[in-house]
């Protein structure tokens, strides 16, 4: 199959997003339980009978990650926590996940780390007792831990040869001076290989952020809120408390422009990234909603740079913009890869020069219309299975811990305005707030034959 | 959304049978409720057509119909109608068959279908869509594949020494010198030949109103040449006495990539796919702890970040671990997929690979691991048809086959399947030693030499603390003879070159 560029809309992730003219723009009814130890419940009522997806979002990510060295770290716990426990050893687990014919997975991101199971929902009383002793009684040995260990080098190294790998090592080193967002959520190589001798640093980071108060259970689909509710609490009630908040350094303002290049030692096409320092997710101000609009606005598939650099002149291949939702202020990054390799300065001229045009001069008012009509129906046709929906919800409740954020957020769409597009380009594009990082071929990479 | 309460109505506008025969076949799922259409039009054409000296032409007439203009409107403009429906209409090329996807809220059923009729039909065919398509296609062989994703590289090397001199043999989006090759006269003519009536599969699922699929097929029987069906037959590939080893060799690879399997002479057509489906999960579930060699060689050895084994071509569906429907052939194999392991464990890492796989054909499961396995792949497979969209695909592949819809068949299989069945499946199938190999690797030179003479190729560990039984069999594994028929080097550099 064709999967030209698929990679990047991943590691971009915009988010789905969305307008709505009425009512709340997330159909389903919510059911919300807070724990006194500070877990939270939440449930999506879902039409998919006899199916329900049961997801534990934890708020740790690669922003925790501030002690020397331990780059990853979150991203490799997450690993760990398929060891076992004396209830159940590995092999007690994946039998039980087997016996209920699931489909089970977890990620980490820059800011949390999601379980997700999918089975039916007759299993769920099951499910609910193996992951509440899991979180709780998590137990591996220093072993274990190693083995572990070569797992997660071997899911660095494949996707090692990525060029945009590079890239974003390479833009968040260049960008952030002292946030743990300088690093990339794999975390560094020398860090990595470091890890087999951090057993009992696992230990203590289980202790640190596998507490209820950094928890969220979402069950999504086919449930009975008062058996669930009930199963939880007989199976979570006792966990305790931590308590424990990490001291993450506030990322001081910029105040000049910034610029990394990367020598890539394989043929490939250039890439440019031009970012910018943008907010924190928020729904308390306009401008983080006004920018994700921007982003489609200016830079999507029907913007005036994408109709000029890749359908006219044809210097690039694809061109897109955006900030992922996180909770300390992420970049905003427009991202390109450009065809022509000659038209690399030329490309980066051009991207100045849109930012510094829609600083100035107010969005079309039809195409304002058509992106938030866009959005609405991406976010809408999005939704179409248990696991989908689950995923959204973990999204936004790993951000503010409020199921009601969703609507929040696609309220806050519906009221962005063409002068809120053109003020927050001024407010966020300047040259002081602007990392740009480049990525070409070294003059001996070799391997590919590209001339035709 | 209703998905499992749904109508299901194999019913059709003619008749719903296969894809062979002088009817058409249209696969309906109606989903009153269900606000969401999909459209998946199935075209019984793949790079298996592409001409020789071609290679990608398949591929390249899919994007000009996606990623070009039609005759009425120009790319621009299309783009600008899809855009506030968030609707759009994608291709997945693949060996035998064309699949265009296309999915749209039904607020938006008829202006969507509007263009996608437009798009399949009415084709513009612009020199500038042209030059950028085939310079995208042409970037991604010669760049992407060949030097940025070791993975992707290696399986499709591995197709590459799996097929050789057969139409699946290249990639499916082309080589290096088919691509360059083509011109846009060579679109317009595969267009003409290829995208005909007789050809084509109509699929719908959701809720679209009375007399729609009616409508679309007859304004698709009316557009396009009628054209006919059949195809020629796959030539058979030959049997091997050993391992034909091809070594990619990548100088900035820091990991090597290994990939090996054999043709099946079935497919899910055959009684045999179905216990041979219960052992391959046994053996290799794709992404999960369920496997023996995801168990072995990445949870107790630590060896890399996973292990898997298949029965027919997968292709995994975004970050989800289930493969993308209608990826349909005649032809299919079975494969190992050892994904990145630090270069000095490469040859232990292969033959771990052949020695589990031996330990099943000579051993086979137990009754107990079986029943284990039976449940499972009952309940698990449901997961695969969790969306309508899915599901439609499912049902086309179905019809390919000409079974009865896949999910069902597999449940009837299991009610009756017995431990003896599956053992029996797996020394019928995969009891051979005339394994095709692709490896991707910076150390190349020193592989083959390793593999070629025997070598002893004892496991190196990151860390200390592995079981002794572990350790106990890696004594065996190490010094595992493999009957060895060839091992060649070619840089990636000169993958799929023509």
């Amino acid at each position: 199959m064709i999967s030209i560029g698929s990679v990047l809309l991943m590691t971009l992730a915009l988010g789905a997003s969305t307008s709505q003219t009425q009512g709340p723009v997330f159909p389903y009814p919510i059911d919300v339980h807070d724990f006194d130890n500070g877990l939270k419940l939440v449930g999506v009522k879902f039409d998919s009978p006899g199916l329900a997806a049961y997801y534990s979002v934890v708020r740790v990510g690669a922003r925790q990650e501030v002690d020397k060295g331990k780059s990853g770290f979150a991203h490799f716990f997450e690993h760990m926590m398929f060891r076992g426990t004396e209830a159940y050893p590995t092999d007690a687990y994946n039998d039980a996940l087997r016996g209920i014919g699931a489909d089970s997975n977890a990620y980490t991101s820059s800011d949390r780390t999601v379980y997700h199971i999918l089975a039916s929902a007759s299993s769920l009383p099951h499910i609910v007792e193996i992951e509440a002793d899991r979180f709780q009684n998590l137990k591996y040995e220093e072993a274990e831990f190693q083995k572990e260990a070569g797992a997660v080098l071997g899911e660095y190294k494949k996707s090692a040869a990525n060029p945009f790998s590079g890239l974003f090592e390479k833009l968040q080193d260049t960008a952030y001076d002292v946030h743990p967002y300088q690093h990339t959520v794999i975390g560094f190589l020398e860090d990595i290989e470091a890890m087999p001798t951090l057993y009992d640093y696992s230990l203590e980071f289980f202790d640190r952020y596998y507490r209820p108060e950094y928890v969220t259970l979402l069950v999504v689909g086919d449930y009975e809120w008062d058996a669930l509710l009930a199963e939880v609490t007989d199976k979570y009630g006792d966990w305790q408390r931590g308590g424990y908040v990490p001291d993450i350094p506030e990322e001081p303002p910029q105040t000049a422009p910034r610029r990394g290049e990367v020598s890539w030692p394989a043929p490939t096409l250039p890439i440019l990234a031009v970012a910018y320092r943008a907010p924190a997710f928020s729904t308390d101000a306009i401008d983080m909603p006004g920018l994700d609009v921007l982003s489609q606005v200016h830079f999507g598939s029907t913007s005036p740079i994408f109709q000029d650099l890749v359908l006219e002149k044809q210097w690039v291949d694809f061109i897109q913009a955006g900030a992922t939702d996180q909770v300390d202020p992420p970049l905003f990054t427009i991202l390109t890869r450009v065809r022509q390799p000659d038209k690399l300065e030329a490309v980066e001229a051009a991207i100045l020069a849109e930012v510094e045009r829609i600083s100035n001069e107010l969005a079309d008012a039809s195409k304002l219309d058509a992106t938030k009509s866009h959005m609405k129906y991406q976010f809408l046709t999005g939704l179409d299975t248990a696991d989908a929906v689950a995923n959204t919800m973990a999204h936004y409740l790993s951000l503010t811990n409020d199921p009601r954020t969703v609507n929040r957020v696609y309220e806050l769409y519906d009221q962005v305005s063409a002068e809120d597009v053109r003020r927050l380009a001024k407010k966020y594009f300047g040259a002081s707030n602007r990392t740009v990082v480049t990525l070409t071929p070294s003059p001996d990479a070799s391997g590919g034959s590209e001339e035709e | 959304m209703r998905w499992m309460v749904l109508v299901l109505l194999m019913c059709v506008v003619g008749s719903v049978r296969s894809v062979v025969g002088d009817e058409r076949d249209t696969v309906l799922l109606e989903s009153p409720g269900n606000p969401l259409v999909s459209f998946r039009f199935v075209f019984h054409v793949g790079s298996s057509d592409d001409p020789d000296g071609k290679q990608g032409l398949a591929a390249l007439t899919a994007l000009m119909l996606t990623q070009g203009g039609t005759e009425e409107l120009s790319l621009q403009e299309a783009m600008e109608v899809l855009y506030p429906l968030a609707a759009n209409v994608s291709s997945q090329p693949d060996k035998e068959v064309t699949t265009f996807i296309g999915r749209a809220h039904r607020d938006h059923l008829e202006e969507f279908f509007s263009i996608f009729r437009e798009r399949l039909e009415k084709p513009r065919f612009a020199e500038d869509d042209f030059a950028r398509n085939k310079d995208q296609l042409l970037n991604f062989v010669s760049k992407s594949l060949r030097s940025q994703d070791d993975e992707e590289l290696g399986k499709h090397a591995f197709e590459w020494q799996l097929f050789q001199g057969h139409p699946y043999q290249h990639p499916v989006e082309g080589t290096v010198q088919g691509i360059a090759a083509i011109t846009l006269d060579d679109v317009k003519k595969f267009y003409r030949e290829h995208y005909t009536f007789a050809n084509l599969q109509i699929g719908l699922a959701g809720d679209f109103p009375t007399g729609f699929a009616e409508r679309v097929r007859e304004d698709f029987r009316k557009a396009l040449p009628a054209g006919s069906d059949e195809k020629e037959s796959l030539p058979e590939l030959t049997k091997g006495k050993g391992l034909d080893v091809m070594i990619v060799d990548r100088a900035a690879a820091d990991s090597t990539a290994v990939s090996l399997g054999f043709p099946l002479s079935i497919t899910r057509a055959d009684e045999d796919f179905y216990p041979l489906l219960v052992a391959n999960i046994y053996l290799g579930d794709h992404r999960s702890f369920n496997g023996v060699l995801m168990n072995e060689l990445r949870a107790k050895r630590g060896l890399n970040y996973g292990d898997y084994s298949y029965i027919e071509a997968f292709i995994q569906e975004g970050g989800s671990t289930f493969p993308v429907p209608n990826i349909s052939r005649r032809q299919q194999y079975f494969s190992i997929w050892i994904r990145p392991v630090a270069h000095d464990n490469a040859h232990f890492a292969l033959r771990g690979a052949i020695h589990f796989l031996r330990r099943l054909v000579d051993e086979g499961m137990s009754e107990e691991e079986f029943s284990a396995m039976r449940d499972y792949v009952r309940s698990y497979s449901k997961l695969w048809v969790q969306n309508l969209d899915r599901r439609l695909g499912y049902q086309m592949d179905s019809s390919f086959y000409q079974t009865d819809f896949y999910i069902d068949a597999i449940e009837k299989k299991l009610e009756s399947m017995t431990v003896d069945d599956v053992n029996r499946a797996v020394k019928r199938h995969l009891d051979r030693w005339d394994f095709r190999v692709a490896v991707v690797s910076g150390e190349a030179a020193k592989l083959k030499q390793a593999i070629e003479t025997n070598q002893k190729s004892p496991m190196t560990y990151q860390a200390e603390g592995t079981a002794d039984d572990v350790l106990a069999e890696d004594k065996r594994i190490e010094v595992f003879e493999l009957p060895i028929e060839g091992v060649r080097i070619v840089p990636a550099s000169e993958m799929f070159e023509k």
